[in-house]
C-alpha cells in the first residue's frame, strides 16, 4: 500500500514509470473484477482499459489519508462498472428475448470462442454464468468479499454504504447465487 | 436460546465468516442439527458455494490489455514502442534455426573467400574488388587441378611398381625350386641337420628386394622434391610410396618366414 501511495506521488511528478509500475501491478485485479461482473472477456478488457483512464485523469483527487489505493481503484472501477450496466440495460432485455428462444441461444453459444467454451465446461464458468443472473447490488458485494476477499470495513468503503448493508448484502447474494445454481442444475461439491 | 429459520437465513452470512457469538453460533448448528427442512440444506449448499468461491483462480489478463491500458494513458510512447518495432526483427535471431542458418552462411561465405584467395591473415580491400577474386579463383582452380594431375600421376607410378615388383617376387620361388633338382634329396650330402638348404638363400634375395625398393623410393621421392611439385602432393607421393614399399617389404618377408 505504501509502494502504491509512493508511486502515485511520483506519477504527479511526471514519472510515467511509476505509472507503468501502477498499471502493471493493477492490471489483473481489475480485469478479474470486470470479468466476474461482466461474464464477457472483452467487455472486461474495454472496461478496464476505461478504468485505468479514469484513475489516470483523476489521480491528483486520490488522498492516502482516505484509503489505500487499491480500495481507492476498486471504487473507481464499481462506479464504473455499475454506470455500464445501466447503460447496456437495454441490449440486456434484448438478450433476455433472445433467452427465451433456445434456436438463438443455441447460435449465441456455438459463436463463443473456444476459450470461453472451455471455461464454460467447468462448474467455476457455472458459477461464473450464475452470478451474471444476481442483481449488480448482490453481485458486486459477492465478488468484493469471496473472490476479492476485502475485508467488510473495504467493501464498505467501495460501496459507500454502512456496514449492516454491506453485511446482509453478502449474505442475500450468497443465499441468491446458491438458489440459482439450484435452478441451474448445479451442485457445487 | 431459540432459534428460527428466518434468523439461520438473515446470520448465514455472520456465521460462515465467524462473526456470530458463541451462543448464537451454538443456537443455530443445534438448529441445524435438528434436521430443519429448510436451514439444512440451505446451509449446506452455501457453504459448498463459498467455498468453491474463495477456491476459484483469478484469471490471467490478456497480455495486450497492459499495453492497450499504457497506450490510452500515456500515448503512443516513441521510446518504449518505436524501438521493439523497429528493433524488431531482431528477436527471431535467437532462435536454434536462425542460429544453424547463420553459421552455414558463414561457413560457405569462408570456404568462397579461402576459394577465391582472399589472404585472411593480412586481409587488403583491393582482395574483394571482383576482378582480383575472379583471377584468384581461377588461379586457384587451375592449381587444384594441376596438384589433382600430378597426384593420380604419380599414384600411377606406385601402381605401376607395385605390380611390377609383385610380378618380380612371384618369380623368385620358381626360380628358387628350378635350382633346386626335383629328383634330389632333401639332404644335401655331408648336412647332418635336416634344414632346408634352400631358406638361407631366400632370406638372402628377400632383403636384397628389399634394399633394391629402398633405393629405387629414395631416388623416386628425391626426384619428386625436386620437381616443381607442391609440398603436400610431394609429401603424399612420398608417404604413399615409402607405405607401399614398407608393406611389399613386409609381405615378402612374410612370405620368407
Amino acid at each position: 500500500m505504501e509502494q502504491d501511495a509512493q508511486l502515485v506521488q511520483q506519477c504527479l511528478q511526471g514519472d510515467g514509470s511509476a505509472w507503468e509500475e501502477l498499471v502493471r501491478r493493477h492490471t489483473r485485479r481489475i480485469f478479474n473484477i470486470c470479468y466476474r461482473f461482466t461474464g464477457n472477456r472483452t467487455e472486461a478488457e474495454d472496461l478496464s482499459q476505461e478504468v485505468f483512464l479514469r484513475v489516470y485523469r483523476t489521480l491528483a483527487s486520490y488522498r492516502s489519508a482516505h484509503g489505500g489505493f487499491a480500495t481507492w481503484m476498486t471504487s473507481v472501477t464499481r462506479n464504473l462498472l455499475i454506470d455500464h450496466y445501466r447503460r447496456t440495460r437495454r441490449d440486456r432485455i434484448t438478450d433476455s428475448l433472445d433467452d427465451a428462444m433456445p434456436v438463438v441461444e443455441n447460435k449465441q453459444s456455438s459463436a463463443r470462442r473456444p476459450d470461453e467454451l472451455a471455461l464454460l465446461g467447468e462448474l467455476s464458468s457455472q458459477i461464473q454464468a450464475g452470478l451474471t443472473k444476481l442483481s449488480p447490488e448482490l453481485r458486486e458485494a459477492v465478488i468484493l468479499r469471496d473472490l476479492q476477499q476485502l475485508e467488510y470495513a473495504e467493501i464498505q468503503q467501495v460501496l459507500s454504504v454502512p456496514e449492516g448493508t454491506v453485511k446482509s448484502r453478502i449474505n442475500r447474494g450468497r443465499i441468491e447465487l446458491a438458489r440459482i445454481l439450484q435452478q441451474m442444475g448445479v451442485r457445487p461439491s | 436460546m431459540n432459534w428460527t429459520c428466518e434468523q439461520t437465513e438473515a446470520r448465514l452470512g455472520d456465521y460462515l465468516d465467524g462473526l456470530l457469538q458463541p451462543s448464537e453460533r451454538a443456537a443455530l448448528e443445534a438448529h441445524v442439527a435438528q434436521d430443519c427442512e429448510r436451514c439444512a440444506p440451505l446451509l449446506s449448499s452455501v457453504t459448498q458455494l463459498v467455498g468453491h468461491l474463495h477456491g476459484m483462480d483469478e484469471l490471467e489478463a490478456p497480455p495486450r490489455l497492459v499495453y492497450n491500458i499504457l497506450d490510452k494513458t500515456l500515448g503512443p510512447r516513441d521510446a518504449v514502442v518505436a524501438a521493439p518495432g523497429f528493433f524488431g526483427w531482431l528477436k527471431g535471431m535467437g532462435l536454434p534455426r536462425f542460429a544453424y542458418g547463420a553459421l552455414s552462411l558463414s561457413a560457405t561465405f569462408l570456404m568462397l573467400a579461402s576459394a577465391s584467395g582472399f589472404n585472411w591473415r593480412h586481409p587488403k580491400l583491393a582482395d574483394l574488388q571482383p576482378t582480383t577474386i575472379a583471377r584468384n579463383a581461377d588461379r586457384q582452380a587451375h592449381l587444384v587441378f594441376a596438384r589433382s594431375a600430378k597426384f593420380v600421376s604419380d599414384l600411377r607410378v606406385v601402381y605401376e611398381i607395385q605390380t611390377r615388383l609383385r610380378q618380380d617376387n612371384n618369380e623368385l620361388p620358381t626360380s628358387n625350386e628350378d635350382a633346386v633338382p626335383s629328383n634330389a634329396p632333401d639332404q644335401t650330402p655331408g648336412r647332418t641337420d635336416r634344414s632346408k638348404p634352400g631358406g638361407p638363400n631366400q632370406q638372402n634375395r628377400a632383403t636384397s628386394v628389399d634394399r633394391s625398393l629402398q633405393v629405387l623410393a629414395s631416388t623416386f621421392i628425391s626426384r619428386a622434391c625436386l620437381s616443381r611439385v607442391p609440398l603436400f602432393t610431394g609429401s603424399l607421393t612420398s608417404g604413399a610410396l615409402s607405405s607401399g614399399i614398407l608393406s611389399l617389404g613386409s609381405g615378402s618377408g612374410r612370405r620368407n618366414r
